[in-house]
C-alpha cells in the first residue's frame, strides 16, 4: 500500500493545489490513488481545488474538509494551507459516501452516506474516516447515527470541519462537491492495518456543579443557576469558548470525557451550545490545560498508536486534533506535530488538521465516542 | 540553467508567493493575537476564581462541621428508627396473634350462647314446674317447707331468670367483642366489598372501649357520634378500620396526655371529647371526620404527621407508623385524602375523604 502526500502554504487557491499535486505526483510515480483526503483552510476556492484533484486522479474517491489548521510530513504545523493524502493499493477496496442536510434528518444524512459508500465493498468494513459538519448539529448526534448505519463493530475516525474559530462556516468535500450540513466519509475494507492513540491533557479545577437543565446539546441550568453563571464565575465577562471545556464525569468513577462550548444560546437566559450532547443530571468541572500537559499528551497519543499497531511498522499517519490545542498553544502549536513525530522511529508520510471535535473509541475495537480538546492518532499501514 | 543564473520570471513569481504568504500571516496574526490575548484572560480569570475558593474552603471548613453534626443526627434518628421498626414487629405479630385467639373464642362462646337458650327454657320449665305444684300443694309437708326456706326458694325463683338474663348478657357482649376484633382484623378479608362505614367505626369503638370508659385517675372520654346517612362504600374493610384505629388511638393518647395535667374535677367540668361525624361530600365520595378537644399540635408535628417514623411518643410508646400507613391507606389503597387540621391548644380534626366506588 502506497501513501503519498502534499501540501502547500500558498494562499492562491491554484498555486496551492499544483504545488501539492506536483509532490504527490513525484512520491507516486504513475501509481493511481484509490482514495484521498483534503484539508483545507477557510478561505481557499474549494471548489476550484477539488476539480484539479479530480482532473489530476479520476479514479480518487476524495473527501475533506476546512479546518482550523493543517499538519503534514511535507510542510509540519501550518495555517491558511492546503494538504492532500492520497492512498494507493490494489487489495485494500476505499469508497466515499456524502451524507445532506444533516440540521433536518441527521439520520437520514448518516444513512445515506453510508449506504452510498459500502455499496461497492465485498468484504467487512475495517474503519471509517468522517468529517463531518460541526456547528449545524451536535456532533454526537452525528456519530451515534453514523455508528447506527455502519453497526458499532465499525470504528470511526476524523473531526469535525471547522472555520478557523469564526463560527461562521464550515465546508465539507465530497469528490467534486462543496457543501455544508454535511458528513462525507470514506471507508476501508482488506488487508489494511491500522491502530489508533487518543490524549487530551486537560484537567478539572474549581467548583463541581450538576447540570439540572439540558436539551440535547444545549445546556440550559447547571445547580439550578443559568448555564453561563457557572461559565462566568470562573471567566468572568468573556464568553465561554472550547478552550475551557466542561468535564463530564461519569456517574460512579473519577473517570471524564469534555465537552467544549460553542457559543451562547441564549443570553436572556444563559443557556450554552456545546459541541456534544450533555445529559442532563451529569456531575460537570471546568477544566483547564498548561502547554506542557498538552504536549505530554499528544506524545502520549502517538505512543498508545505505535503500541497497539497489528503490523511490523506502519505505513502512514493521520493526526486529527482539536483547535482548542491550537488556541492554547499559540506559537507553540508546530510542538505538537514535532512531539508526535518525535515518538515514530523513522519518518512517515502523515497529515492532520486541527477540528471542532474528534471522533474516536476510546479503546482498540472499542465503541466510538465523540470527544473535545483530544490528539488523536491515526496509524495505518498493509499486511 | 546554471544554479547561480537566476531567471528573473521565476524569482519574481517566489517573490509573490512569499508576499502573498506574508499577507496571509499577517492578517492571520492580528486575529490570533486577539484570540491568545482573550485566552490568556480567561486562564487568569479562572485561576483567580480558583485562589478566591480555596480561600472560602476555610470557610468551608465550618460548613464541614456543620455537616458532620448534621450527619451524627441522623445516625441517631437512624438507631430510633431501627428500635422502632422492631417495635412496629412485635406490634404486627400482636395484632395476628389477637385475631387469632378471637378466632379460638368464637367457637366456645358460641357454644355457651346457643345452650343459654336451652337452659333459660329448661329453668323456667323447671320454675313453671314448682309454681304449678306449690299452687296444687299449698301446705307441704314441714320437710319440704325447712328445705323451701333453707335454699330461699322465693329467690332462687326471682333471681335465677335475672342472672340467666344477664348471662345472656355477658355472651352477647362476648360475641360482639369477638365480632370486634375479628372485624377490626379483617384478616379474612383482604378483598375489596362494600361495607357500612359506621359499623367499621363502631367495632373499632369497642376495641378501644377499655381506654374510654372511667378510670379512678379520669372520668371518661365522651364519644360523640354525628353520623350522616351513608351509602355503602367499596373499600378494603379491614385496612380502613386499622385506619380508624390509629387515629382514634391517636386521639385518645392525645386526651390522656392533656389529662395527666388535671384533676378528676377539672377533668368533669370539662371532659374529654372525641367527635365523630360522617357525611356525604356528594354523591361520589363520603367524608369521616375524627376530632378531639386536646392540646391540638405545632406546625412543625403538622407538617410532619404523615412521615413514616415519625413521632413525638417515647421510644416503645410509638412506632411512628400509625398515621403513615393511615395516610398510605386512605389515599392510595383507596383513592382518597387525609387531612390534618390543628389548633394548637386547642383541638385536632383528622379529615378522611373517600371515593364511595373505587
Amino acid at each position: 500500500m502506497l501513501f503519498a502526500v502534499g501540501h502547500s502554504n500558498d494562499p492562491d487557491s491554484q498555486t496551492a493545489i499544483s504545488e501539492v499535486l506536483a509532490q504527490i505526483h513525484t512520491t507516486l510515480a504513475g501509481t493511481s490513488p484509490k482514495g484521498g483526503v483534503l484539508f483545507a483552510a477557510i478561505d481557499f476556492d474549494h471548489a476550484l481545488i477539488l476539480h484539479r484533484v479530480i482532473k489530476a486522479f479520476p479514479d480518487i474517491n476524495l473527501i475533506g474538509g476546512t479546518t482550523d489548521g493543517e499538519m503534514s510530513s511535507v510542510l509540519g504545523f501550518e495555517q491558511d494551507s492546503l494538504t492532500l493524502m492520497v492512498f494507493c493499493s490494489d487489495e485494500v477496496t476505499i469508497t466515499a459516501g456524502m451524507g445532506r442536510g444533516l440540521s433536518k434528518d441527521v439520520t437520514a444524512a448518516s444513512h445515506s452516506a453510508v449506504q452510498q459508500a459500502k455499496a461497492n465493498h465485498k468484504e467487512d468494513i475495517q474503519f471509517c474516516i468522517s468529517l463531518p459538519e460541526s456547528l449545524t448539529t451536535s456532533g454526537a448526534l452525528i456519530l451515534d447515527s453514523l455508528k447506527q448505519a455502519l453497526g458499532a463493530r465499525v470504528p470511526i475516525f476524523g473531526g469535525l470541519t471547522a472555520d478557523q474559530w469564526r463560527s461562521e462556516q464550515t465546508y465539507q468535500f465530497f469528490q467534486t462537491e462543496v457543501c455544508s450540513d454535511a458528513v462525507p466519509i470514506l471507508l476501508f475494507s482488506g488487508p489494511i492495518l491500522f491502530s489508533h492513540g487518543i490524549a487530551s491533557g486537560w484537567q478539572p479545577i474549581g467548583k463541581p456543579g450538576r447540570v439540572t437543565k439540558a436539551e440535547s446539546n444545549v445546556v440550559y441550568e447547571i445547580d439550578d443557576q443559568p448555564a453561563l453563571a457557572f461559565y462566568q464565575r470562573y471567566l468572568g465577562d468573556l464568553p465561554p469558548s472550547s478552550e475551557y471545556p466542561l468535564a463530564l464525569f461519569d456517574a460512579d468513577s473519577n473517570r471524564y470525557y469534555m465537552r467544549a462550548p460553542i457559543e451562547i444560546h441564549d443570553a436572556t437566559i444563559g443557556s450554552i451550545i456545546f459541541f456534544g450532547d450533555v445529559p442532563v443530571q451529569s456531575m460537570v468541572q471546568i477544566t483547564e490545560t498548561t502547554h506542557d500537559n498538552i504536549l505530554a499528551a499528544s506524545r502520549q497519543s502517538t505512543q498508545q498508536a505505535l503500541e497497539n499497531y497489528p503490523g511490523q511498522a506502519p505505513a502512514a499517519a493521520l493526526f486529527f486534533s482539536c483547535a482548542s490545542r491550537r488556541q492554547i498553544l499559540g506559537s507553540r502549536t508546530g510542538e505538537e506535530y514535532e512531539q508526535a513525530q518525535h515518538c515514530l522511529t523513522q519518518p512517515l508520510p502523515s497529515c492532520g488538521f486541527y477540528t471542532n471535535g474528534e471522533i474516536a473509541p476510546l479503546q482498540q475495537h472499542g465503541t466510538t465516542y465523540f470527544h473535545n480538546e483530544t490528539f488523536i492518532t491515526l496509524l495505518l499501514g498493509a499486511e | 540553467m546554471s544554479s547561480d543564473v537566476i531567471d528573473p520570471q521565476v524569482e519574481v513569481q517566489q517573490l509573490e508567493r512569499e508576499n502573498r504568504i506574508l499577507k496571509k500571516k499577517l492578517e492571520r496574526s492580528n486575529a490570533n493575537c486577539l484570540n491568545l490575548e482573550e485566552t490568556a484572560q480567561k486562564k487568569e480569570s479562572l485561576l483567580r476564581q480558583v485562589i478566591h475558593e480555596l480561600g472560602e474552603s476555610k470557610e468551608s471548613e465550618a460548613l464541614l462541621e456543620k455537616q458532620s453534626c448534621e450527619l451524627e443526627q441522623a445516625l441517631k434518628d437512624l438507631k430510633r428508627t431501627q428500635t422502632q421498626l422492631v417495635q412496629a414487629e412485635k406490634m404486627s405479630s400482636l395484632g395476628q396473634l389477637v385475631a387469632g385467639i378471637a378466632h379460638e373464642i368464637n367457637n366456645p362462646v358460641n357454644f355457651i350462647h346457643g345452650n343459654l337458650n336451652h337452659v333459660q327454657d329448661y329453668a323456667q320449665n323447671l320454675l313453671d314446674f314448682v309454681q304449678l305444684y306449690q299452687s296444687h300443694y299449698p301446705n307441704p309437708t314441714p320437710e319440704i317447707q325447712i328445705e323451701a326456706e333453707e335454699i330461699d326458694l322465693e329467690f332462687i325463683q326471682t333471681d335465677l331468670p335475672k342472672i340467666l338474663d344477664s348471662m345472656k348478657m355477658g355472651t352477647d357482649r362476648i360475641r360482639q367483642i369477638v365480632l370486634s376484633l375479628r372485624n377490626f382484623s379483617r384478616m379474612d378479608e383482604a378483598e375489596f366489598k362494600t361495607v357500612d362505614i359506621h359499623e367499621g367505626i363502631d367495632s373499632t369503638l369497642l376495641i378501644l372501649q377499655h381506654r374510654l370508659k372511667d378510670k379512678p385517675e379520669s372520668p371518661s372520654i365522651q364519644v360523640i357520634r354525628n353520623y350522616g346517612d351513608l351509602p355503602l362504600v367499596a373499600c378494603y374493610p379491614g385496612q380502613l378500620n386499622q385506619a380508624f384505629m390509629n387515629i382514634l388511638a391517636n386521639a385518645i393518647d392525645a386526651l390522656e396526655e392533656v389529662n395527666t395535667k388535671r384533676t378528676y374535677e377539672e377533668i368533669r367540668e370539662n371532659p374529654s371529647q372525641i367527635t365523630i361525624e360522617t357525611s356525604l361530600v356528594d354523591s361520589t365520595s363520603v367524608k369521616i371526620s375524627i376530632s378531639d378537644n386536646g392540646i391540638g399540635m405545632p406546625e412543625s408535628v403538622q407538617q410532619r404527621i404523615f412521615d413514616p417514623f415519625f413521632t413525638t411518643k417515647a421510644v416503645g410508646k410509638g412506632t411512628g407508623m400509625g398515621m403513615s400507613i393511615s395516610h398510605q391507606i386512605i389515599t392510595e389503597k383507596h383513592g382518597g385524602r387525609l387531612d390534618c387540621f390543628s389548633t394548637p391548644g386547642k383541638r385536632t380534626e383528622f379529615m378522611i375523604q373517600i371515593p364511595v366506588h373505587h
